[in-house]
C-alpha cells in the first residue's frame, strides 16, 4: 500500500488520489471569508474528496467518521475562538481522535491584530492534540509580518494563515502549496 | 505575552457545561436573564421621567460580571464594583428590587438613599462598597482595605472592577504597584470591551491588552479570561480568589468583554460604530451563548428555559411596583451625614487648662500625644512619604521613635503617591469603623495636590453613602513658611479644601492646643486635616505645658489675649506675630483681643459674635493670601451676621497675591510680618 502511494505521489498533477481516504472539511457556515477559504480548498482538492460539515452542527459522530480532518477557524476579537468552535470545544474534548490526522487553516489581520494573529489555530490545535489527533500541515512564518500568535511551534505555523485584509493576492497559492502539502501528508 | 495555558491550571476547572449540576446552571441562567431584563429596562424609566438618569448598559460582560458576583463571599470579602457593575451585585446577592430602587434613586436606594448617581449600586452593609463616578479610583480603596485583611489576618479578598480604559490613570498604578509590593490580597478585574466611551482601546495605550503592561511587576499574577463565556469567568474568577487567598498576592484578572450598547444612555455609539462591527458584537453576546449551550449539551430544554424567562418577567415586574411605591429622599435631610458627630471631650470642655510645669514644644507635643493615642487604640495606623526609617521620623522627626515602638505593621514608610497615601487610608477605613488612620498626605503640604482626586472622594464617603461609611482619617499635612522654604515649602491650602464639605481642618498655633486637636482627631469619626505650622515646630514661644490627656473640641476657638479695643482672629504662624502686635499696642494704650481660631472647618462663630459685640471692631490675620484666603469667608460671616455690632468695615492680613518667593527678601515682602499686621491693626483702632 506504501509503495503504491508513493508511486502514485510522483503524478501530483492528479486530481483524484485513489489512496486518500475522505476529507472532512469542518468550518463555520454562517462565516463569509471562512467559508470560501473552505470552499477554494475543496476545489483544490477536487471536490469528490472533501465533505464540507457545518461546524455549527457538527457533533462526536461527525468527527468520528473521518481519518484526515480539515478545520476552518477564524480568530475572534483578542485571541479567542468564534461561537461555533468555542461551543462545540466541550464535545470535542470527550472525543478519542487516535489515528486521525487534523489539518487546520485560519483567518487572520496581521495589521489590526497583530498580537494574536490567527491564535484560533494555536487553539484548535491544542485541542485536537489532546484529544489523541496529529496536526499535519505546519507552514513557515516567512512572508508574515506580526507580533505573537498562539499559533507557532519552532518557527512554524501548526496550519495555514490566511489574511485576505493585507495579503489576499497571497491567498490563491497559499492554499494551493498547501493542499499539495496535505496530499503527502494525509492517510 | 503570558500564555494562556501556561497561565492557568486547567485541572482546576471545577466549572464546565457536561459536569456542572443543573441546580447551579439554572442560577446562573436565571441571573443572567434577571439582570438582563432590568438592564433592557432601564431606559424606559427614563422616557417616562420616573429617574435612571445614568445608565451604563452591561450586555457583553454576562460572563465576568456573574462570576464576580458568584466568587464573591459574603462576611469574607469586599467588593468594589463600578458603573457597569449591574449583574455583578445581582450575582453578589443584591435584589431586582434594590437596583431599580438605586436606578431611580429612592430614599430606600441601599447604596446611597438617592444621594449618588444611579447605576452605582452598592450594600456597604454586605461590602459591596459606594464607589465614585470617577473611573478606577476605587482600586486604592481595594487596597487599602486589603491591607486591613491582611494584618487582622483574616481570611478574604477585595475585588475592584472597572473598564480596561480606566487603567490610564496613574492611581491605577498606584494601587496595583502598592498591591504587589506589599503583597495583598485584591483581585483587579478589568472588563476589557475595547472602548472608553466613544474611545477606541488603542488610543489608551500600545498594548493591545492593558494588563500586559504590568507584566513586569513582582509579586502580581496576570490571569486572562474570556468574559463573555459563563465557565472561563467562572473558573478564572475561582482560581483568582483562592490563588489570592492561599499566597497572600495580588491577581490582575483581563477578561475579554464586548459592548453590545452604548456607553450609557447619554452616548449614541452608532455615531461611531458601524452595521458590521454591531452585528460582530451581538454575535457574541454571553447570554445567547450560555443559551445556546444549555440546549445543546442537553442540560434543559427549550420549555425549561422560558420557564425561567417567564418568571423572571413576573419578578422583574413585582420589583418594579414595589420600588416605584418606596419612598423620595427627603429635601430637608440634604444636611444629614455631611460629616460623622465628632468626639466631645469630657474634661477639657472648652479646650484650655491651666496646669503647670515644664514645656514642650510643637513636635514633642505631637509625637507625644500619637504615641499615647497608639497606645490606647491598638488599631491606630500611619503612614507616610519618609516617617520611618531607624532614627529618623519624618522630615521633621514628629513620627521619631513610633516604628520601634508600634512595629512595622501600624508605621510605615509609603511611596512617593499622595494619592495611594489617601486613597489606602480611605480602603482600610472600611474594614472595621473602630480603625483610625493617621497620614501624613505629602511630605509638606505644597505636595499634596496628587492626592485631591482621593481628598474629595474621603469628604463625600460619608455623605454619599446616607450616613454607612466614614473615612476615620486623621490628615496631618506641615504646612505655611517662614522659613526660607520658596513655592514648594510654604503653601498654606486650607482655603482650598475648606471649599469642600465633609472635612474638619484644624491648624494649632501652640503645642497643647496642637495635641489636644490631634486626640480629638484620632478619637473621632470622620476626616479631618491637621495642619501644622512648620516654623514652629521647635519654637520656644509655641512651646506650652501640656496635660497629658488634654483635649480640645472641634469648633471651638481660643482666646489668647483678653480685650476690648479690636478683635484680632488668627490662626497657625500669625497668631505669635498677633500676640506680638497686640503687646506692642498696649504700650500705646490699646487693648486688642486675640483669638486663635484653632479650628476652621468647623468654625466657632459663637466666641467669633461675642468678642465683636465686645470690641465692634474686627480684623482677621493669616497667613496664607488675602485674596481667595479664609479670611474673606470669616469677614462675610461676620459682614452679614454681625453688621450692626460694627464700627468699621471688617479688614484682612494675609500674603500678598503671589507665590513665595525663596530669596528671604522676596518672602519677607509677600508674607505678613509684625509690621503689616501692626499697620492695619492701628488704622482700624483709629477708625
Amino acid at each position: 500500500m506504501k509503495l503504491l502511494k508513493n508511486y502514485l505521489n510522483f503524478n501530483n498533477n492528479k486530481n483524484t488520489i485513489y489512496a486518500m481516504k475522505k476529507i472532512g472539511l469542518f468550518y463555520g457556515t454562517t462565516t463569509t471569508k471562512t467559508a470560501s477559504i473552505a470552499k477554494k480548498i475543496k476545489e483544490a482538492f477536487g471536490s469528490e474528496n472533501v465533505d464540507l460539515v457545518s461546524v455549527e452542527d457538527a457533533w462526536k459522530k461527525d468527527f468520528e467518521s473521518y481519518d484526515n480532518i480539515i478545520v476552518g477557524v477564524a480568530t475572534w476579537f483578542d485571541g479567542e475562538l468564534p461561537n461555533h468552535w468555542d461551543e462545540v470545544r466541550p464535545e470535542l474534548e470527550a472525543l478519542n481522535l487516535k489515528g486521525k490526522k487534523v489539518a487546520i487553516f485560519g483567518l487572520g489581520d496581521q495589521v489590526r491584530y497583530p498580537e494574536n494573529f490567527v491564535d484560533g489555530i494555536g487553539i484548535l490545535a491544542e485541542t485536537f492534540e489532546s484529544v489523541g489527533a496529529k496536526i499535519v500541515g505546519f507552514t513557515s512564518i516567512d512572508g508574515y509580518n506580526f507580533e505573537m500568535s498562539r499559533a507557532i511551534r519552532d518557527h512554524k505555523f501548526v496550519g495555514l494563515a490566511i489574511d485576505k485584509e493585507n495579503q489576499s493576492k497571497l491567498t490563491n497559492d497559499r492554499i494551493k502549496s498547501w493542499v499539495e502539502q496535505l496530499k503527502k501528508e494525509f492517510d | 505575552m503570558p500564555n494562556l495555558t501556561q497561565n492557568r491550571k486547567t485541572d482546576m476547572k471545577k466549572y464546565d457545561i457536561k459536569t456542572t449540576d443543573k441546580e447551579t446552571l439554572k442560577n446562573w441562567y436565571h441571573l443572567m436573564t434577571l439582570g438582563r431584563a432590568i438592564d433592557e429596562k432601564a431606559p424606559a424609566y427614563l422616557l417616562q421621567s420616573l429617574g435612571w438618569s445614568y445608565h451604563a448598559p452591561y450586555a457583553g460582560h454576562d460572563g465576568i460580571q456573574l462570576a464576580v458576583g458568584q466568587a464573591f463571599t459574603k462576611g469574607e470579602d469586599f467588593m468594589f464594583p463600578y458603573y457597569r457593575d449591574m449583574l455583578t451585585v445581582l450575582s453578589a446577592g443584591l435584589t431586582a428590587e434594590e437596583l431599580i430602587l438605586n436606578g431611580i434613586s429612592k430614599a430606600t436606594d441601599p447604596a446611597s438613599g438617592g444621594r449618588h448617581m444611579s447605576n452605582h449600586f452598592a450594600k456597604p452593609e454586605w461590602h459591596i462598597e459606594n464607589v465614585s463616578s470617577a473611573t478606577g479610583n476605587h482600586d486604592l480603596h481595594a487596597v487599602g482595605v486589603a491591607r486591613a485583611i491582611k494584618y487582622y489576618e483574616k481570611k478574604g479578598v477585595a475585588i475592584t472592577s472597572h473598564g480596561e480604559s480606566a487603567m490610564s490613570e496613574g492611581y491605577v498604578f498606584e494601587a496595583i504597584n502598592g498591591a504587589s509590593k506589599e503583597e495583598l490580597p485584591v483581585i483587579f478585574v478589568i472588563q476589557d470591551n475595547g472602548y472608553g466611551i466613544s474611545v477606541p482601546k488603542k488610543d489608551q495605550t500600545a498594548n493591545r491588552k492593558a494588563v500586559d503592561n504590568y507584566s513586569g511587576i513582582k509579586n502580581l499574577r496576570i490571569m486572562y479570561c474570556n468574559g463573555k463565556d459563563v465557565f472561563d469567568s467562572m473558573n478564572a474568577m475561582a482560581e483568582a480568589r483562592e490563588y489570592a487567598i492561599a499566597n497572600q498576592k495580588p491577581v490582575l484578572m483581563h477578561a475579554n468583554c464586548v459592548r453590545i450598547g452604548s456607553h450609557s444612555n447619554s452616548d449614541k455609539h452608532t455615531l461611531y460604530r458601524d452595521e458590521n462591527e454591531l452585528k460582530y458584537v451581538k454575535e457574541a453576546d454571553p447570554l445567547h451563548k450560555f443559551r445556546r449551550m444549555l440546549l445543546r449539551y442537553k442540560r434543559f430544554t427549550e420549555e425549561e428555559l422560558q420557564a425561567i424567562e417567564a418568571e423572571v418577567k413576573k419578578e422583574v415586574s413585582a420589583a418594579n411596583k414595589k420600588a416605584l411605591a418606596a419612598p423620595d429622599p427627603d429635601p430637608k435631610s440634604i444636611f444629614d451625614f455631611v460629616i460623622p458627630e465628632p468626639y466631645k471631650p469630657e474634661k477639657y470642655v472648652a479646650g484650655t487648662h491651666n496646669e503647670e510645669g515644664e514645656k514642650k514644644n510643637l513636635v514633642t507635643a505631637i509625637n507625644e500625644t500619637l504615641k499615647a493615642e497608639f497606645r490606647h487604640n491598638p488599631d491606630t495606623f500611619l503612614w507616610g512619604q519618609d516617617v520611618a526609617n531607624k532614627d529618623k521620623g519624618g522630615v521633621f522627626n514628629v513620627s521619631k521613635g513610633m516604628q520601634q515602638e508600634f512595629g512595622e505593621k501600624r508605621i510605615f514608610n509609603a511611596p512617593i503617591a499622595e494619592d495611594f497615601i489617601v486613597g489606602t487610608a480611605n480602603g482600610m477605613s472600611r474594614f472595621d469603623p473602630k480603625i483610625r488612620v493617621v497620614i501624613e498626605g505629602a511630605e509638606f503640604a505644597d505636595y499634596f495636590w496628587p492626592a485631591m482626586e482621593q481628598f474629595v472622594e474621603c469628604t463625600h464617603d460619608y455623605w454619599r453613602s446616607n450616613g454607612q461609611f466614614s473615612p476615620n482619617i486623621t490628615l496631618r499635612l506641615a504646612s505655611g513658611g517662614y522659613i526660607g522654604g520658596g513655592i514648594y515649602h510654604s503653601q498654606n491650602i486650607e482655603a482650598a479644601l475648606a471649599t469642600l464639605p465633609g472635612c474638619r481642618i484644624v491648624y494649632p498655633s501652640f503645642a497643647d492646643d496642637a495635641a489636644g486637636l490631634l486626640r480629638t482627631s484620632l478619637r473621632s469619626e470622620g476626616l479631618t486635616v491637621f495642619l501644622e505650622p512648620k516654623a514652629l515646630y521647635n519654637s520656644v514661644d509655641a512651646a506650652t505645658v501640656v496635660p497629658e490627656d488634654f483635649e480640645v473640641p472641634f469648633g471651638k476657638a481660643r482666646v489668647r489675649r483678653p480685650g476690648k479695643d479690636l478683635s484680632l482672629f488668627t490662626y497657625g504662624n500669625t497668631t505669635l506675630l498677633s500676640l506680638s502686635v497686640a503687646e506692642r499696642l498696649a504700650k500705646e494704650d490699646w487693648d486688642v483681643e486675640v483669638i486663635d481660631l484653632r479650628s476652621l472647618v468647623p468654625l466657632d462663630k459663637e466666641t467669633i459674635f461675642e468678642s465683636v459685640k465686645k470690641t465692634s471692631k474686627a480684623l482677621i490675620v493669616h497667613e496664607d493670601k488675602v485674596f481667595a484666603g479664609l479670611g474673606g469667608e470669616i469677614a462675610a460671616i461676620i459682614g452679614s451676621e454681625m453688621f450692626q455690632y460694627l464700627d468699621a468695615p471688617v479688614q484682612r492680613v494675609g500674603s500678598t497675591f503671589t507665590p513665595v518667593g525663596f530669596n528671604p527678601i522676596l518672602e519677607k515682602a509677600v508674607l505678613p510680618n509684625v509690621d503689616k499686621i501692626y499697620e492695619a491693626a492701628k488704622k482700624l483702632l483709629e477708625f
